[in-house]
């Protein structure tokens, strides 16, 4: 069975960037969500292989995803893609669990490194 | 077409300055421009530091500059308003004495050697002396159009537009801080006279003479002014009333015993002089007539003298006129 | 009349470049001043030009503030003026910091120094996302320690159609501050960037 794919970033511009940007390799189904409520609706209800989480989104922001994710033991690997790139903020998301952590733009050599990285290719 | 030949000669011809850097600030080339300028040898000065080729350049300012270039390799800018200028070059405006070395503008662009992919800042040095000098000239007419807007024409005093104004804002300042504050008015006694005497130019000089000689009595600080024909006035900051009497007084005392020379003739004359203090009035036009009430007064009394306003001096003056 | 109105698209298009270009401009200053340094955008906003002295009114009114300006020249048609508005108490805090503190700089230098760093660095990434190169003028001091500086922003602001306001929030290690920065871009520019924003759209 294929992987699905989940891509959370308010910005349409973000989402389409980052569908486009995916490694041809990549053999996923991609499902979307504009904010970090409707990601954790999405989490909640089908089986997701990775996440590609923003981090400044309103309703709720990448950072409250990811505690969501840690207190709910869910299954999931979380790339971090923000334009926010402060060391802090990179701490904080690696220890709730993030996989890595990817500055924007986006683009498809950066993604296939870290994809390799952990075996998503 | 093929237009890479254009870059030697225009660099040789241009009529700006081109300094190419390295990453460590050491100087990579410079055009004509500045080496015949600067009366420099390109081949002397390449892989030398910029600051031991151009020792007066502004060495900690500039580095951060042409660091920060480098680093975010966003350009950055220098404009003579600020810097008059980075480099000692002499200009071609011999007319221009005031301002030795040529007013420049400088852009610091980034550069990237496209082969190598090594980062370069180059320095683009134009001559900004003509809007220098035009500046410089337009702030020198402008400051003197505020002098003779604020200055009596014949005796170069403050003329009376200026001094009240003046006194508007010394009133202002002496309520707002609790400070004291007095005005003298003063008139040349018997002036008319001295006119049909002596005529209007005898006149003039005696106004000349009084305002010299009293303008060497008063501080920097005292506002002295021309009220009009052969009456002055002057503000005393910071003066309360018994220091303003004893400068009247002695004003009162050196006018009265200074002979002016007009045409080989010692010409005496005399001031009469009222005093206000700024604790009985609360306005300007207050002081000023208060002022002007005790040097009626003063006048009264026989002239070359010093009166000080009194509340009761409005009642006897209204029985005089009455 | 022309319509200069942006489309949903469009906006968060804009937003989101102008979002990833504060990213870079954050990174490269925080490396070059050796200190943390966090720029962050919460929202932009398209205006009318005209408009913008009025909404600047109460932020800056009866303040010192200090007003610096900034002409660039894109590829393609794409032009403007930028307008970086900020308290001058602020000003001290990153001039300390860039290390204008130990010599005999002008406040004026130092405001246009402090200015052009923090708009080129901006403007170059939004450039580097649009494909885009962008030239700069010199920059100017507007208007600093002066009451007058709402109608010197009229004066400014006249010669432009709209006006993207770009509120930015910085983050130095132990302070912050907020300032803004106003992109001025008049009409004929303002359809360039319009075409430019559904290119970028169209490509993903």
């Amino acid at each position: 069975m294929a992987l699905t794919a989940l891509i959370c970033d308010d910005s349409l511009l973000a989402r389409n960037q980052m569908k486009k940007s995916l490694p041809a390799a990549f053999d996923a189904e991609i499902v979307t969500a504009t904010n970090g409520l409707e990601a954790l609706a999405v989490l909640r209800r089908q089986e997701i292989g990775v996440v590609f989480l923003d981090l400044t989104m309103p309703e709720l922001d990448g950072v409250g995803v990811l505690e969501a994710i840690k207190a709910e033991k869910m299954d999931v690997f979380v790339i971090v893609v923000s334009a926010d790139i402060q060391p802090e903020m990179q701490k904080r998301v690696m220890d709730l669990g993030a996989l890595a952590f990817i500055q924007k733009p986006v683009n498809t050599d950066k993604l296939s490194a870290v994809m390799r990285q952990y075996g998503l290719i | 077409m093929n237009i890479d030949w254009l870059s030697g000669p225009l660099l040789q011809q241009l009529n700006s300055g081109v300094i190419l850097l390295n990453q460590q600030l050491q100087i990579v080339y410079i055009n004509p421009y500045i080496c015949r300028r600067a009366d420099i040898q390109l081949e002397s000065v390449q892989g030398k530091d910029l600051f031991s080729a151009f020792p007066d350049a502004p060495k900690a300012w500039l580095s951060r500059k042409l660091n920060s270039v480098l680093s975010l390799q966003s350009p950055a800018f220098s404009s003579w308003e600020q810097r008059q200028y980075l480099f000692k070059l002499p200009h071609l405006r011999p007319i221009s004495s005031a301002n030795q070395y040529m007013a420049q503008n400088c852009n610091m662009l980034p550069l990237t050697e496209p082969t190598s992919g090594e980062h370069f800042v180059c320095l683009l040095i134009e001559d900004a002396t003509d809007a220098y000098v035009y500046q410089s000239q337009l702030q020198q007419s402008n400051l003197q159009l505020q002098q003779v807007n604020r200055l009596d024409g014949l005796t170069g005093v403050l003329n009376r537009n200026y001094w009240q104004q003046q006194l508007e804002v010394e009133v202002q300042r002496a309520g707002r801080y609790q400070h004291p504050l007095s005005l003298l008015f003063f008139d040349l006694d018997k002036f008319k006279r001295l006119n049909d005497d002596y005529g209007h130019q005898a006149g003039d000089i005696v106004l000349i003479e009084v305002a010299k000689l009293i303008g060497s009595l008063l501080r920097e600080t005292d506002l002295f002014g021309r009220y009009g024909g052969e009456e002055f006035a002057i503000i005393l900051p910071d003066t309360p009333l018994q220091g303003a009497i004893e400068v009247a007084k002695r004003i009162c005392r050196r006018v009265a015993a200074t002979p002016i020379e007009y045409q080989q003739q010692q010409l005496m004359t005399s001031v009469s002089v009222g005093v206000s203090q700024f604790s009985t009035a609360t306005s300007a036009d207050e002081l000023i007539q208060q002022a002007d009430l005790a040097l009626y007064q003063a006048k009264r009394n026989g002239r070359n003298q010093v009166v000080t306003y009194y509340p009761e001096l409005i009642d006897s003056l209204k029985k005089v006129k009455s | 009349m022309t319509d200069l109105s942006f489309t949903e698209e469009q906006r968060d298009c804009l937003q989101e470049l102008i979002n990833v270009a504060m990213g870079l401009a954050s990174d490269k200053l925080a490396r070059f001043l050796n200190t943390f340094v966090h720029l962050q955008v919460p929202a932009i906003g398209l205006v009318n030009a005209a408009e913008i002295p009025e909404q600047f009114r109460g932020q800056y009114q009866g303040l010192n503030s200090s007003m610096i300006s900034l002409g660039f020249f894109g590829d393609g048609g794409l032009r403007g003026e930028t307008i970086l508005l900020y308290q001058l108490e602020n000003a001290g805090k990153i001039a300390a910091l860039l290390g204008y503190d130990d010599d005999a700089t002008s406040e004026a230098e130092m405001l246009t120094d402090i200015s052009s760093i923090l708009t080129t660095t901006f403007l170059n990434g939004l450039a580097e996302q649009l494909d885009n190169s962008f030239s700069y003028a010199a920059p100017r001091v507007i208007s600093s320690r002066d009451n007058d500086f709402i109608s010197k922003l009229e004066q400014t602001a006249f010669h432009w159609q709209l006006a993207l306001k770009v509120d930015i929030r910085y983050e130095l290690t132990d302070y912050s501050f907020d300032c803004n920065m106003i992109l001025l871009i008049p009409g004929e520019a303002v359809l360039k960037l319009k075409t430019i924003l559904d290119n970028v759209l169209a490509d993903f």
